[in-house]
């Protein structure tokens, strides 16, 4: 029996050939779960919103929420929330990646690693109210750390500009949850790293950071590449936090997507499911650069 | 013997401490404010007046409940699919991922409020009763965790030669039952706690969807509601709330000790 | 003779008897002014559940009114999203509308702004409670798909253990001692409470009920002297010291300082030069799942009993001036109220529909209180 194991050619079709059980339907079998559950409680809804932009308060077809998109404070909210979307999947994932590395490669003792991991899962989901309130209760004007920097250091933060109500400040609290989850998500990708791969890499006369150029970082892009996007997304949708911290005086799209929503005032939810099917595209956009960038880190992987 | 030297040590040690810093100052200023609730004197009074309050035993046992079932829930319509998509087919990659990540950017009101609109009318009438509101909420909470559960058991499955494993145990003769539960499920053990994490703090922690679909006997609606008019409770709460988040991933991972230890990395 | 004695007695001995009955028909000896709602009641306790939305606990002390109402008709109450705002709440009745189920709202309570919106959007349905008469004329729909139920009075809610000397009229607002240190409670753009700090900053600096933009002057104004911080400011804030200077409507500023309880020391202050009022308006869906017991609801909201809840919570309950000159408001109640003789502006719905857009519209660009990047 021809065996074609260690699959590095990627003609699908010898490795068809060898599994009798591959007939069609069981093959769409496998996922059709998952495309059935997407379909009602993704999919609908999405349909849902898609047709609620299109509507106005009375329930009548228009367009007029579609052209308020591109109303300049509009445009703006979107832009801001862009970038402060990469300022913390980049910050985050960054922090998040030498942390993981820290306990994996760098092979610190098993229990600082699962404190590590579960206190990241924690901390990834510590978002909102309280992790608002934390920051003002750290970094506020009264808060702990200011104060103690100012009595003991005699450093003034806030003479110095530093502002905790700031596109700065708030991105400091979103890293907050972002570089924990940069941890969690990336650290199985870290594990795969074989020791085997660094110890031939030394033995053929590599350094680290050859073996990190050309081999490590290579393996890892993919991985580290998804994670961010992740981490970008998360920052994309965030709205408590923000809330919370700035109070919807920062211009950022969930909150203005909140404000015609929620509020007592603007309500005006057709141009609100509009704003929510911007951000779908916004994230679209995103992610076909994260598609492009990711096939082309996986070109010469075996898969 | 290789080279291999102590020079991670100082550098790991660096970041592990930098990040811990990170989490915990922020705690530390909360549980001060926490322990303020007495003038002038620091006592756990805030702490107290929470654990006697029967409302934070009430929610707190019903959003575990559907933290459960949204993790189990999440876990067998993931894994089976990302498996599926590596094996055979690639091509529904992207059209998974994207969905996958549709929920992050669709703000978790705008979800409800479409959710609401589209399962209580005909054919659904799903919200109709209190279980069917409850199976609408695990729904929603399994498609809030899909993004982070997809990706974590992708990165998993990235790790794992799953071709291999799958060819070398079809040729010993095992079923799609047998190489999913312990061939798949065991190597992807971390990638799967990992995600439990995340689907647990995420459905405790959450407030919007909760607050719509079941009110105020969801967790995160009554962490909110004493936020608004009760301040060191609010700070208290904060502390407690993440300190039993810990704590349960701490059982989640000492329950699944026995079997992570030995699990194949993939065999090459 | 013996005949009519006879009959004498007999005839007492009926009357007393159903003197007797008549005595215990009213159930657990509630007022007799329960006997119109009996069949209402019945009909209600049949149903069973209330559903409501947006009622914190400690909002006009509806936490008691809810739970009187539970131990008094024996009906579950379902409380549905304690923090929604007005738009939550009506959104939530047009998402629920073919839905009998625990989402769908039975009741609402949104600002006085909204109430020809209920109407043009058919989302309540009509119904005069029997003290209907009582109700300010300007206060309610004439047809009864809408009425007020309480109403607040803006002032400042200020820690008076971080701030020394506690600011007393607007113009205070601007001096340089209180760098840092004032809030609004929400977003102008989105929140009733914030916009309403604006329409009353408008009135007494240069400004009049239809004319707004002083207000917004003015608060940037507070902004370019420092005084200002960007963020929503809660109980917690003015405790921790953050934000010790708020504005906020005056019940929420009383029961935080109850709430508070000295921990940090709280003073309400109701600006001298003049303040503004804010009503709030009930209404029961026109797609309620328990139409009866949202009407009992209804009722009992504007019993006396109801209305004395409501005030306990520091609310000015809508029947206020009816009841107090019938003398059923306990004297220890209307002490609680604080007084303030200084003039309390209350806008038409019209009005306040209209500086609510000139306020959201134009909060960015002339206060520029964005949060810097």
């Amino acid at each position: 029996m021809s065996r074609n194991s260690l699959n590095t050619n990627p003609n699908k079709r010898d490795a068809r050939k060898a599994r009798p059980l591959n007939t069609t339907w069981h093959k769409w079998l496998g996922v059709l779960p998952f495309f059935a559950f997407a379909l009602l409680f993704v999919v609908l809804p999405s349909v849902n919103i898609l047709a609620g932009a299109f509507k106005t308060n009375e329930g009548k077809f228009t367009f007029k929420n579609l052209v308020g998109l591109l109303e300049p404070s509009i445009l703006n909210a979107y832009w801001v929330t862009i970038k402060i979307s990469l300022t913390t999947a980049l910050g985050g994932g960054l922090l998040g990646f030498l942390m993981a590395y820290s306990v994996t490669v760098g092979k610190l003792p098993k229990p600082v690693r699962n404190l590590l991991m579960t206190f990241s899962g924690v901390a990834s989901n510590f978002a909102g109210v309280p992790l608002a309130f934390a920051f003002i209760a750290t970094l506020g004007r009264t808060g702990l750390f200011t104060v103690l920097l100012k009595n003991l250091f005699n450093i003034d933060l806030y003479a110095q500009g530093f502002n905790l109500y700031s596109f700065w400040g708030l991105s400091l609290t979103y890293m907050y949850f972002q570089f924990p989850l940069m941890v969690l998500i990336i650290t199985p990708a870290l594990d795969g790293l074989k020791e085997e791969w660094s110890e031939a890499a030394s033995n053929l006369g590599a350094t680290r950071a050859v073996y990190w150029r050309k081999v490590a970082l290579p393996i890892l892009t993919p991985s580290i590449l998804g994670s961010m996007i992740l981490l970008f997304g998360n920052s994309f949708g965030a709205y408590a936090t923000a809330y919370s911290l700035t109070g919807g005086f920062i211009n950022l799209i969930t909150i203005v997507v909140g404000s015609q929503i929620k509020g007592d005032i603007l309500y005006n939810p057709g141009l609100g499911y509009a704003l929510a099917v911007g951000m779908v595209l916004v994230m679209a956009v995103m992610m076909t650069i994260y598609y492009y960038l990711r096939r082309r880190s996986e070109r010469w992987l075996p898969k | 013997m290789a080279p291999e030297m102590k020079r991670g040590s100082f550098w790991s040690w660096l970041w592990v401490i930098i990040g811990a810093l990170y989490f915990i100052i922020p705690l530390v200023s909360t549980f001060d404010f926490s322990l303020r609730a007495k003038k002038g004197e620091l006592s756990f009074l805030a702490y107290t007046r929470v654990f006697m309050d029967v409302k934070f035993w009430d929610t707190l046992g019903f959003s575990l409940l559907i933290a459960i079932f949204t993790i189990v829930l999440s876990i067998i319509l993931v894994v089976p699919t990302a498996y599926w998509i590596r094996l055979r087919l690639p091509q529904l990659r992207s059209i998974v991922e994207f969905i996958s990540m549709l929920p992050y950017v669709i703000p978790a009101i705008v979800w409800v409020f479409g959710a609401i609109r589209t399962f209580s009318g005909a054919p659904f009438f799903l919200t109709n009763t209190y279980f069917g509101t409850y199976v609408l909420l695990v729904a929603g909470y399994v498609v809030l965790a899909l993004p982070f559960v997809y990706r974590s058991i992708d990165v998993g499955l990235a790790a794992i030669d799953v071709k291999s494993l799958t060819e070398a145990a079809q040729s010993l003769g095992a079923n799609w039952f047998t190489i999913m539960f312990q061939i798949i499920l065991p190597n992807l053990k971390v990638a799967v706690l990992s995600s439990s994490f995340l689907t647990l703090a995420i459905v405790i922690g959450e407030y919007t969807i909760a607050s719509f679909l079941v009110g105020i006997k969801g967790f995160g609606p009554y962490i909110s509601m004493v936020g608004q008019n009760k301040t060191y409770e609010s700070s208290s709460l904060a502390i407690i709330s993440f300190l039993l988040t810990w704590g349960f991933m701490g059982l989640i991972q000492v329950f699944s000790r026995g079997k992570a230890e030995g699990t194949l990395a993939g065999a090459h | 003779m013996k005949r009519s004695i006879l009959w004498v007695v007999s005839a007492v001995m009926i009357l007393a008897m159903m003197l007797t009955a008549c005595a215990k028909a009213p159930a657990g000896g509630e007022v007799a002014s329960d006997d119109p709602l009996a069949d209402l009641i019945k009909a209600a306790k049949e149903e069973g559940t209330l559903t409501v939305i947006a009622l914190p606990r400690d909002w006009c002390n509806y936490g008691e009114a809810i739970d009187t109402f539970k131990t008094k008709y024996g009906i579950t109450v379902n409380e549905l999203n304690p923090d929604a705002g007005s738009a939550d709440e009506i959104e939530a009745i047009k998402a629920n509308k073919d839905n009998k189920g625990p989402q769908a709202p039975d009741v609402i309570d949104v600002g006085y702004g909204f109430g020809p919106q209920l109407i043009e959007e058919s989302l309540v349905q009509p119904y005069k409670v029997s003290t209907w008469d009582s109700i300010p004329a300007d206060s309610k729909d004439p047809d009864g798909y809408w009425y007020g139920d309480y109403y607040g009075v803006m002032a400042f809610e200020v820690n008076a253990d971080v701030v020394s000397s506690v600011p007393q009229d607007w113009a205070d607002l601007l001096k340089p001692e209180y760098k840092g240190q004032f809030a609004l409670s929400g977003d102008p753009r989105a929140s009733a409470q914030a916009q309403m700090s604006v329409y009353a900053a408008a009135l007494y600096n240069g400004g009049s009920l239809d004319d707004v933009t002083p207000g917004l002057e003015f608060f940037k104004q507070i902004n370019d002297a420092g005084n200002f911080v960007p963020v929503i400011a809660k109980q917690a804030t003015v405790a921790k010291g953050e934000t010790p200077i708020i504005m906020r409507w005056d019940y929420s500023a009383l029961s935080d300082k109850d709430a508070l309880a000295g921990n940090p020391n709280i003073e309400v202050v109701y600006p001298a030069s003049g303040t503004i009022a804010g009503i709030y308006i009930q209404g029961i869906s026109a797609y309620a799942p328990h139409p009866n017991a949202a009407k009992l609801w209804m009722e009992f909201l504007y019993s006396d009993e109801g209305q004395n809840i409501w005030l306990k919570g520091y609310c000015h309950p809508i029947r206020y001036e009816e009841m107090s000159t019938r003398g059923v408001i306990p004297a220890d109640l209307a002490a609680k109220l604080p007084t303030f003789s200084g003039p309390i502006a209350f806008p038409s719905i019209d009005q306040i529909n209209n500086a609510k857009q000139v306020i959201a519209d134009n909060w960015m660009s002339v206060v520029g209180a964005d949060v810097k990047e």
